[in-house]
């Protein structure tokens, strides 16, 4: 009925009050229905409670302090009376200033405004106001354009620096990524010679999937980039590779990689969806912009799917050069590879070019044993994991031996599976060490150790290896507030023992291990200041004429 | 023949022409003031602005009017300035109590303003009374 309804939105409306005596009001009281330690005005708190505080957190709850007259409540602990009490106090506080609050008739003046209580009618405003995941009191601020138009250095010259948005033709080249919730924003700009990788979740229905404009490949490609900031020239970009990825999850490289596909529906299916975009952009080194590719993976929406999640990454490459990703810059960073290389045969002087290893190839880097579910050393070649800057690594394997297996190919192999393939010779002392300085590269010390040290022990029994031990000793360089860490000297360990001949049909099952061990040598340092200024006064040569 | 000018309402009107422009000064300055201290908007800064530059505009011929009265001992210049007095006084009463703010500054300048007027407003009547007789 109508009354009701009425009664019910005259309820909505009216906010609750809010409270202004100082009496009942009470700031530390954050407890609901339980007493809040040291907060002497707790209405939840009892004459026990408040003989075991020690002081009050709140002393005076009193209104703006620019009234001339008003209210304060006083609270303070009694401690001299056994058991101590709390005391409550309601006095007039005066404020002496000549500048002090008569009156005032704006009711709003000295409290804060309480919020709008949503109704029917300003619904809509207030949602359009208050309803994205960010808001701020001056909406205008956070229009693209105007960004895009008011870089913050007022003065910038016509080039890219770190970190400024990457500008298009409208606004900026978008890279969608999750903002507050999981769900794809797509109001985050990408910045330049910032490497990102974002993955997001996107909403979706099959029905309305060629309608979605975020899952077509036009939405990303369809703006050219220009090619340093608030000029007109423009960079297309230009699709590098298109992989589809079936709905099982295989994905197969698509040899017309230039061809646009759009999204359509097939069969209750959504094909050709963008499931991923990888963005590779080339710059020169005076911040400008001459190369924009994007590399898609397309897939396919079933009906029942509501939402897919969707990854982008964008990465930088400076023109000419081979993307080698540094492992620290300049001193090794926690976490990352550690760069190796050879020295190429031929190059008979050590003042030579290093061919630096690559992080993409795998097969040249500093790599230990990988231990594997079946731990059968034979059966194990080939997994290996790169040695990481600063984690102290041990796998190993166990190795079958039978009597028909002979010493010499058995050693070989085992040497193999301890130090792969290709074992480096040199070690990159800094996580920046380029190729051509021959002097920042660290050789590679090769031991072998025999474990049985009796010298009874006939050189020509077989000897195979059964663990190799690399030591990492590297110390910090540099000052003394920013160390940065510097590979001093590695040494491969390799310890052999003497394989005696099993009988016919006996095995034995040795472990085979392989460990990495990173020790720090930094000396310790001592802080070095500047001299102390000294005071250097001469009095002059005739000071004391004529006495003198 | 005896003088009729009032001399006690030349020295009031005198000391009214500079304590109003010291007034004018102090509350423009504490309007200011508030305006920077508090949540002053827009909405309500204004009439409050508009209040006090009306009130000076109708300071000056009414301070003129009395002058001229006074001395040329004419009741019909008087009588017009006691009608702006009336004015004057209306807007004095809202510096005082309708304010945005009321400070107790702005009390005591008032309240002084207040009284000066009602002081000199009993002057001019009894000046009319001797001018008209």
């Amino acid at each position: 009925p109508a009354d009701i309804r009425d009664a019910a939105q005259a309820r909505v409306r009216r906010a609750p009050a809010p409270v202004t005596d100082v009496a009942r009001l009470c700031v530390c009281d954050l407890l609901v229905a339980q007493c809040d330690v040291s907060c002497c005005c707790d209405p939840d708190c009892s004459a026990e409670d408040f003989s075991l505080f020690t002081s009050c957190s709140v002393p005076v709850v009193t209104g703006d302090s620019h009234l001339c007259r008003q209210k304060a409540a006083v609270y303070s602990l009694d401690v001299e009376a056994n058991p101590p009490e709390r005391i409550f106090k309601l006095i007039d506080q005066v404020n002496p200033s000549i500048f002090c609050i008569h009156a005032t008739n704006y009711e709003q003046a000295l409290y804060l405004k309480s919020p709008e209580i949503p109704t029917p009618e300003n619904f809509d405003q207030l949602l359009e106001k208050f309803g994205g995941a960010t808001f701020s009191a001056e909406p205008d601020s956070w229009n693209l354009d105007t960004d895009a138009q008011n870089p913050p250095d007022a003065n910038e010259t016509s080039r890219y620096e770190y970190g400024v948005p990457v500008q298009t033709e409208e606004a900026f080249l978008r890279l969608p990524s999750p903002v507050v919730s999981s769900w794809c924003s797509d109001a985050n700009p990408a910045g330049f010679l910032v490497n990102q990788a974002t993955k997001c979740i996107r909403s979706v229905s099959v029905e309305k999937c060629d309608s979605i404009q975020a899952l077509s490949m036009l939405f990303y490609i369809n703006s050219s980039i220009l090619a340093v900031p608030k000029s007109s020239q423009m960079v297309n970009i230009t699709v590098q590779s298109i992989v589809v990825q079936s709905v099982n999850g295989m994905r197969t490289l698509l040899s017309s990689g230039d061809v646009l596909r759009l999204p359509m529906v097939l069969d209750e299916l959504c094909i050709n969806a963008v499931l991923g975009v990888n963005y590779h952009i080339t710059y020169t080194d005076t911040g400008e912009i001459i190369e924009a590719a994007a590399a898609f993976v397309l897939g396919a929406i079933s009906k029942e799917a509501l939402s897919i999640e969707q990854s982008f990454q964008i990465s930088f490459t400076q023109e000419n050069t081979q993307p080698v990703p540094l492992s620290g810059n300049p001193g090794y960073v926690v976490g990352l590879p550690i760069r190796a290389g050879f020295q190429p045969q031929g190059y008979p002087s050590p003042a030579a070019f290093l061919f630096a290893a690559l992080s993409s190839n795998k097969h040249s880097q500093l790599t230990i044993l990988h231990s594997t579910s079946t731990q059968d050393c034979l059966a194990a070649q080939g997994a290996r994991a790169p040695v990481l800057f600063g984690y102290n690594m041990i796998s190993g394997c166990k190795l079958r031996i039978t009597a028909a297996m002979k010493c010499q190919p058995l050693a070989q192999t085992l040497l193999d599976v301890l130090k792969g393939q290709s074992f480096p010779e040199y070690v990159a002392s800094f996580g920046n060490s380029q190729a051509q300085d021959v002097l920042d590269w660290v050789p590679i010390t090769q031991l072998h150790i025999s474990e049985q040290m009796i010298s009874h022990t006939l050189q020509s029994s077989c000897q195979i290896p059964v663990s190799l031990g690399i030591e990492v000793k590297w110390t910090k360089y540099g000052s003394l507030v920013n160390p940065q860490a510097r590979i001093v000297n590695v040494t491969a360990t390799v310890t052999t023992t003497t394989l005696k001949q099993l009988p016919s049909r006996r095995e034995r099952i040795i472990p085979i291990t392989s460990s990495v061990v990173f020790t720090d040598i930094s000396s310790p340092a001592e802080p070095s200041y500047k001299a102390w200024p000294t005071i250097d006064i001469k009095l002059p040569f005739d000071f004391f004429y004529p006495f003198v | 023949s005896s003088q009729l000018s009032s001399l006690p309402l030349q020295i009031l009107l005198y000391v009214n022409g500079i304590y109003y422009i010291f007034y004018f000064l102090a509350t423009l300055a504490m309007i200011i003031y508030k305006s920077q201290v508090f949540s002053y908007p827009d909405d309500l800064l204004a009439p409050d602005l508009a209040v006090l530059f009306l009130m000076a505009i109708l300071e000056m011929p009414r301070l003129y009017l009395g002058f001229k009265g006074n001395l040329t001992e004419a009741e019909a210049p008087l009588g017009l300035s006691l009608g702006l007095t009336v004015g004057s006084v209306v807007l004095s009463v809202y510096l005082l109590l309708w304010q945005a703010y009321v400070l107790w500054a702005d009390v005591l300048l008032n309240a002084l303003l207040l009284s000066a007027y009602a002081l000199e407003s009993g002057l001019k009547v009894t000046a009319i009374a001797a001018f008209v007789s």
